[in-house]
């Protein structure tokens, strides 16, 4: 069973090449194309993807504003991939806050464009954890420090496993390191992401860095 | 101590004499108004006493009219220009060049122009009387009788007596150096406050250029969008292009030419924004017209371009704006005729009429012209600036030449 791609773009174009690209692997297929954010709700609904890749800057819903509502209005939402064609785009930050479980370049290689999707469905690795602390760390705000995340009660083992999350360890590496079962590990993850109110990975490793628990850099 | 090194090198120093020459400017600036002065004092004189006299016409002669003569925009560009070179002293650039001076400003620069006759009348006076005085000075010990001091009305008794007066007038030439150093320095530290922008200049120069400068990041962000897409087009079609090569031939054929578009588009928006930055660089300096046309067909002619023109009309009186323009377009012509034909002779003629400026560039077809997509910034800039100015071009090639026609109306109606 392959996994279902919905494209989200108002550049024909990048869609076509992103469509043939994933088109060509044998386990990814787009199920799905949109030239507009405000599509993005209803087509989940009806064609049930695994993967969103979405643009972030589009004419009338931008693709922040359309992961933060297919995020709230859709039950066991798709992972979403944001598009951007610039590095140090803010949008990309506040992609993520809303939602996105990671973000791509367009000018990403064929096989890293696929490899991400893959990563993204799969859930259990932090997709380009060096932009990703890039990212926050341009974005920290002031005077975070390192208690932020007390509130949450993590255990000092949970605590472990964030920071290892953080560095883009996937469970089976983080099983290796702290060596404990990948069960284990599991089990660490999801206690993680639920004291932490975090729906994936992303979501975590952003509250760590927002929250200063985590010093960029 | 450096301190002391400082003040000890003063009377070499180079900048010291430059100074000194600035002053003397001064000197030669009184003399008008002291000439003046001259004659009014005598009519004055059935009036007042004599020393009465001389003070009044000093006063008025020294007083309004020099003050009227430092308000003048050619005095105080002059006076700056001076005091850059010559006092050394940097003054920020005032207004656009072709900005009215502000009331405040003038007066600022009338008061300079006085400080200047005086330091420069006090000191070049000293300089006249102080050698010959000092000359008798030294003459004095071996002198019988009363000796006077150069022109000065003053006298010493001659004799060894006067032996005292020996050195001091040795250093007085070294004291009159340290006095005009001391005097110019006075001045070059109050011009930046009577030369340079007002706050309210400073005001207005900082704003054209915060306007420039976001004017600037605008166009910068706008290439940054336009080149970013397109880029980002060309690379995931010609990615994919790669991953379906050997069994989708018709998506690689269709993916070559969307690489080919997505790119030549890219590249116009680059030729266009460059050409606006271009554009904007160069007007800090005054914007060309017609009547700097010679030039620029020297310049040509001098790139290895025979041109010839014809140019018939009273092209001064051509409105500024229009001939602004007119003057762009011919410049952009001869370009894109050196970039088409190369070195083929060009023949321009310019005719300015009642009410309509014509205008015609010709050059002998050569190879056969290869297309430029989009005309590039040749072709499709001469036509913005036509149709600003509602006029109308042609451009083609026409029995054997390639010509450019444009019919500027002179008084464009709104």
């Amino acid at each position: 069973m392959s996994l279902g791609v919905l494209l989200v773009d108002d550049e024909p174009l990048i869609r076509s090449g992103l469509r043939a690209i994933i088109n060509a692997e044998p386990d990814l297929a787009v199920i799905g194309e949109a030239d507009d954010g405000a599509a993005v709700t209803p087509l989940v609904r009806r064609l049930r993807p695994d993967v969103v890749l979405m643009d972030v800057r589009m004419p009338v819903v931008d693709g922040i504003e359309a992961t933060r509502r297919l995020l709230a209005n859709v039950d066991d939402p798709p992972r979403v991939l944001v598009l951007t064609t610039f590095e140090n785009d803010d949008y990309v930050f506040d992609a993520l806050r809303a939602g996105a479980a990671g973000f791509l370049l367009k000018r990403a290689r064929p096989d890293e464009v696929v490899r991400a999707i893959r990563i993204l469905a799969a859930g259990d690795s932090l997709l380009f954890p060096a932009a990703i602390r890039e990212l926050a760390a341009r974005h920290a705000p002031a005077g975070a420090h390192g208690d932020g995340l007390r509130g949450a009660g993590l255990t000092d083992r949970e605590a472990e496993v964030l920071r290892l999350i953080a560095e883009g360890l996937s469970n089976a590496e983080i099983a290796a390191r702290l060596v404990v079962s990948l069960e284990t590990v599991k089990t660490h993850v999801a206690h993680v992401l639920t004291k932490l109110d975090a729906r994936d990975r992303t979501q975590a490793v952003i509250r760590a860095y927002q929250t200063g628990f985590i010093a960029p850099g | 101590m450096p301190r002391s090194r400082e003040l000890l090198a003063i009377p070499v120093r180079r900048s010291t004499w430059q100074r000194f020459v600035y002053l003397g400017i001064g000197v030669a600036l009184v003399a008008p108004f002291g000439t003046l002065a001259g004659f009014v004092a005598p009519v004055l004189e059935g009036a007042l006493d004599e020393s009465a006299a001389w003070t009044v016409a000093s006063v008025l002669c020294f007083g309004p009219l020099a003050m009227a003569t430092g308000m003048l925009a050619s005095v105080r560009d002059l006076e700056i220009a001076a005091v850059r070179r010559l006092l050394g002293v940097e003054l920020a650039d005032a207004a656009a060049l072709d900005a009215q001076i502000s009331w405040s400003t003038r007066w600022r620069s009338a008061a300079w122009f006085v400080a200047h006759l005086v330091a420069g009348g006090v000191i070049g006076a000293l300089t006249l009387v102080l050698p010959p005085a000092a000359v008798s000075a030294c003459l004095a010990p071996f002198a019988s009788g009363d000796v006077q001091l150069g022109q000065l009305d003053a006298t010493v008794p001659g004799g060894p007596a006067s032996a005292w007066l020996v050195p001091l007038a040795l250093l007085s030439p070294l004291a009159l150096i340290y006095l005009a150093a001391a005097a110019s320095a006075l001045l070059a530290r109050i011009a930046p406050r009577l030369l340079g922008p007002s706050p309210a200049e400073r005001l207005a120069a900082s704003q054209r250029h915060a306007t420039r400068l976001a004017e600037r990041n605008r166009l910068a962000r706008e290439l940054h969008d336009s080149v970013g897409h397109a880029l980002s087009i060309v690379t995931v079609q010609a990615g994919a292009a790669g991953r379906v090569l050997d069994h989708d031939p018709v998506f690689v054929r269709e993916a070559l030419t969307n690489i080919e578009t997505s790119a030549r588009s890219g590249l116009r928006d680059l030729d266009h924004v460059l050409g606006l930055l271009r554009d904007d660089a160069q007007s800090c300096a005054p914007t060309p017209t017609l009547t700097d046309l010679p030039r620029l067909v020297d310049s040509t002619r001098s790139a290895g371009i025979d041109v010839t023109t014809e140019l018939t009309g009273r092209i001064d009186e051509v409105p500024q704006a229009v001939s602004r323009e007119a003057y762009r377009i011919v410049q952009e012509s001869l370009t894109n005729a050196a970039r088409h034909a190369g070195r083929a002779p060009v023949s321009l003629s310019l005719n300015v009429g009642a009410d309509e400026l014509e205008l015609e560039l010709t050059n002998p077809l050569g190879e056969p012209r290869p297309r430029r997509a989009g005309g590039g910034r040749g072709l499709s800039g001469i036509q913005e600036r036509v149709t600003g100015l509602r006029g109308q071009v042609s451009a083609g090639p026409d029995a054997g030449v390639w010509r450019v026609s444009v019919r500027l109306p002179l008084h464009p109606t709104p």
